[in-house]
């Protein structure tokens, strides 16, 4: 399908701002030629029975011209028609209102298109309701009324009063609802965008997240590689820097983590001990008995340990600590608690700023995998990360094993 | 007051510097081997053993681990471990022959200092997986005398928090906290002693026989004991 075309497919159409006013010129236009059709048949006995059936030529002509020069303006512009434009189109409307006596006998002003006036008039209403100022529109609205009284007259008796009032109640009404129609479309189209724009914004921000969280261990390896060592130290740190080479290409290629938590069940006490034995330098003693029975899906489980290897990384760069225990825990409700203690420097957790991996690899990222995290530290006083899953753990508890219930 | 140390330690370095090193302990005696710490008889509060003691080969008479913490509280000391030994069953089997700590060769120096003066102060020392192996008897029932008080600071202690987050937890003093652990550990280990390996290993999963290689048991001459190997 050619370009031409599809501008013409309201389906098509985007639900954007622009998009909503293209799809107003498009009723602006269809209303007005349609009242134009209206118009055309009654013509030629318009001017047969005219008083004045040149006048009533001119002026029919002039409102026809008006409603094609609108409709062209509109699906040119791709949007209604600008203050200035809608009140030439008002005062039109109005003039042809108020010549009308002139140009028609007085048994025709109701009841039929010779008199089309009031009906150009309505579809005048109708299509101007779209332009913003308020004060034009009402301004447009009351003239319009005003009007249509001087075009009634003194024809208007008894038996045409109810329809006089009908018509004038019919301006009022339909420039209300389109004016309502206009605005609120108008503004579903500003919500939509906003929206569209925030959505986009969000994506954004959990692109750069999820870029942060698979960056931030491997950016915390290499610099570690970049300072002095021995071999032992640099021969650990780059098959830990190989861990995070495969992460990150699998980030490249926009793998994304089981968000269902799906997938092949890990075991938490052996992912434990492979992490750690990558940190072999450091004083960590890994007490994981009591979770030994622990299992999770493939998705939390790269989590847990992304976190606890940012943890570790954090313990190597800034803790200076003598002593890390890493306890594992489960309990009879099939929840699990892996604390994470260091004896080192600490900080205040009131003022310190969490930088990238605590804030976003430990905290956020297992929180969004519905995994409490809990850290406590302060200087001087080392730094514990409880993290937690399944029914709240005990908080310095005393409960039973599961496996000694188990038998 | 200094407390009085005797050491046993075959790597005359740390015999002749542990006193330089370690400016709180009063070392009275320094020799290789546990044998001659039984002829010298010194007055010590606390004797610092070397779970390894080298020569094996040239001196197979010589007492090593288990045997030698065992020949040293029989004569009535109290014994700290100083060993660079790791495994955890060893360290537990140390702790259930009658030491009353094991310090880690690998700690800064002032932190295994202040371990020994808490050991010879009455205190027991208790490494960290031991600590985790003595969780996992309580919470298997294996050992059932702790009180819920009891239990809360063995369960605080095993996840590696300071007697003060302990304390803070359990609105208490640190040093009243402090007093409980020693309590605990007291009642822990002589707990320990008494259970037999076949106990722990149903207690830890472990296999029929999966201990016997490290724990002592009843054996009737325990010069022989000790197969836990000397690479260490």
């Amino acid at each position: 399908m050619s370009g031409r075309s599809r501008l013409w497919r309201v389906r098509e159409l985007p639900t954007t701002k622009a998009g909503v006013e293209r799809a107003f010129s498009y009723f602006i236009a269809g209303v007005r030629l349609g009242t134009l059709a209206q118009m055309i048949p009654a013509v030629h006995g318009g001017v047969t029975t005219s008083p004045q059936g040149t006048a009533y030529l001119v002026c029919w002509a002039a409102a026809a011209l008006a409603s094609v020069a609108v409709s062209v303006a509109t699906l040119v512009r791709r949007r209604p028609l600008g203050a200035y434009v809608s009140a030439a189109d008002y005062s039109l409307a109005c003039l042809l209102l108020v010549l009308a006596p002139l140009v028609l006998v007085p048994g025709e002003r109701f009841g039929t298109w010779i008199a089309y006036q009031p009906g150009y008039a309505l579809s005048v209403i109708i299509t101007a309701s779209g332009v913003r100022s308020l004060t034009l529109w009402a301004g447009g609205m009351f003239g319009i009324v005003a009007c249509y009284a001087v075009y009634l007259g003194g024809s208007l008796d008894g038996e045409m009063t109810t329809t006089a009032i009908g018509n004038i109640l019919t301006y009022v009404v339909y420039a209300l609802v389109t004016r309502m129609f206009f605005g609120y479309t108008r503004r579903i189209a500003h919500d939509a965008d906003e929206s569209r724009a925030r959505a986009a914004e969000l994506a954004r921000r959990e692109e750069e997240r999820r870029a942060q969280v698979m960056m931030h261990n491997g950016v915390a390896v290499m610099r570690l590689l970049t300072e002095p060592g021995t071999d032992a130290v640099r021969s650990r740190l780059l098959g830990l820097a190989e861990v995070e080479v495969q992460r990150m290409r699998s980030y490249l290629r926009g793998r994304s983590p089981d968000r269902n938590g799906e997938g092949s069940d890990v075991g938490l006490a052996a992912l434990i001990t492979r992490v750690c034995e990558r940190f072999a330098d450091l004083p960590v003693e890994t007490l994981l008995d009591l979770g030994a029975a622990v299992r999770m899906p493939a998705g939390r489980a790269e989590a847990v340990e992304r976190a606890l290897e940012s943890l570790l990384l954090n313990v190597r760069e800034h803790a200076r600590a003598d002593a890390v225990v890493i306890h594992l825990d489960a309990d009879v409700d099939a929840g699990w608690t892996l604390t994470v203690r260091d004896d080192g420097v600490g900080f205040d957790a009131v003022t310190a700023v969490p930088g990238v991996g605590l804030r976003e690899v430990v905290v956020g990222e297992l929180r969004r995998w519905g995994i409490g995290v809990d850290v406590e530290s302060a200087a001087g006083a080392g730094t514990t990360v409880t993290i937690s899953a399944g029914p709240a753990p005990a908080a310095v508890g005393a409960g039973r094993d599961t496996r000694t219930d188990a038998g | 007051m200094r407390p009085a140390v005797a050491v046993v330690d075959d790597a005359s370095l740390i015999r002749e510097s542990l006193g330089l090193l370690m400016p709180g302990l009063d070392v009275v005696a320094a020799v290789s081997t546990v044998e001659d710490l039984v002829r010298l008889r010194p007055v010590a509060d606390l004797v610092v053993l070397d779970l390894h003691l080298a020569n094996l080969e040239q001196q197979p008479d010589v007492r090593q681990g288990i045997a030698a913490i065992r020949a040293l509280t029989g004569c009535g000391y109290r014994v700290c471990v100083y060993s660079q030994e790791e495994r955890r069953f060893v360290l537990a089997a140390c702790i259930a022959a009658g030491a009353c700590g094991v310090v880690s060769k690998a700690l800064p120096t002032a932190r295994a200092e202040q371990l020994f003066l808490e050991a010879a102060g009455g205190g027991a020392v208790v490494p960290q997986p031991v600590v985790g192996i003595l969780e996992v008897l309580v919470r298997r029932d294996c050992i059932t005398l702790l009180s819920d008080r009891q239990r809360q600071i063995l369960h605080g202690r095993a996840r590696g928090l300071s007697y003060a987050q302990v304390a803070k937890q359990l609105f208490v003093s640190e040093s009243t906290l402090r007093g409980y652990w020693l309590d605990v550990t007291r009642a822990l280990t002589g707990s320990l002693r008494e259970l037999t390996p076949g106990e722990i290993e149903h207690a830890l999963g472990l296999a029929p026989g999966d201990l016997l290689e490290f724990w002592p048991g009843d054996v009737a001459d325990d010069r022989d004991w000790w197969r836990t190997g000397t690479s260490r």
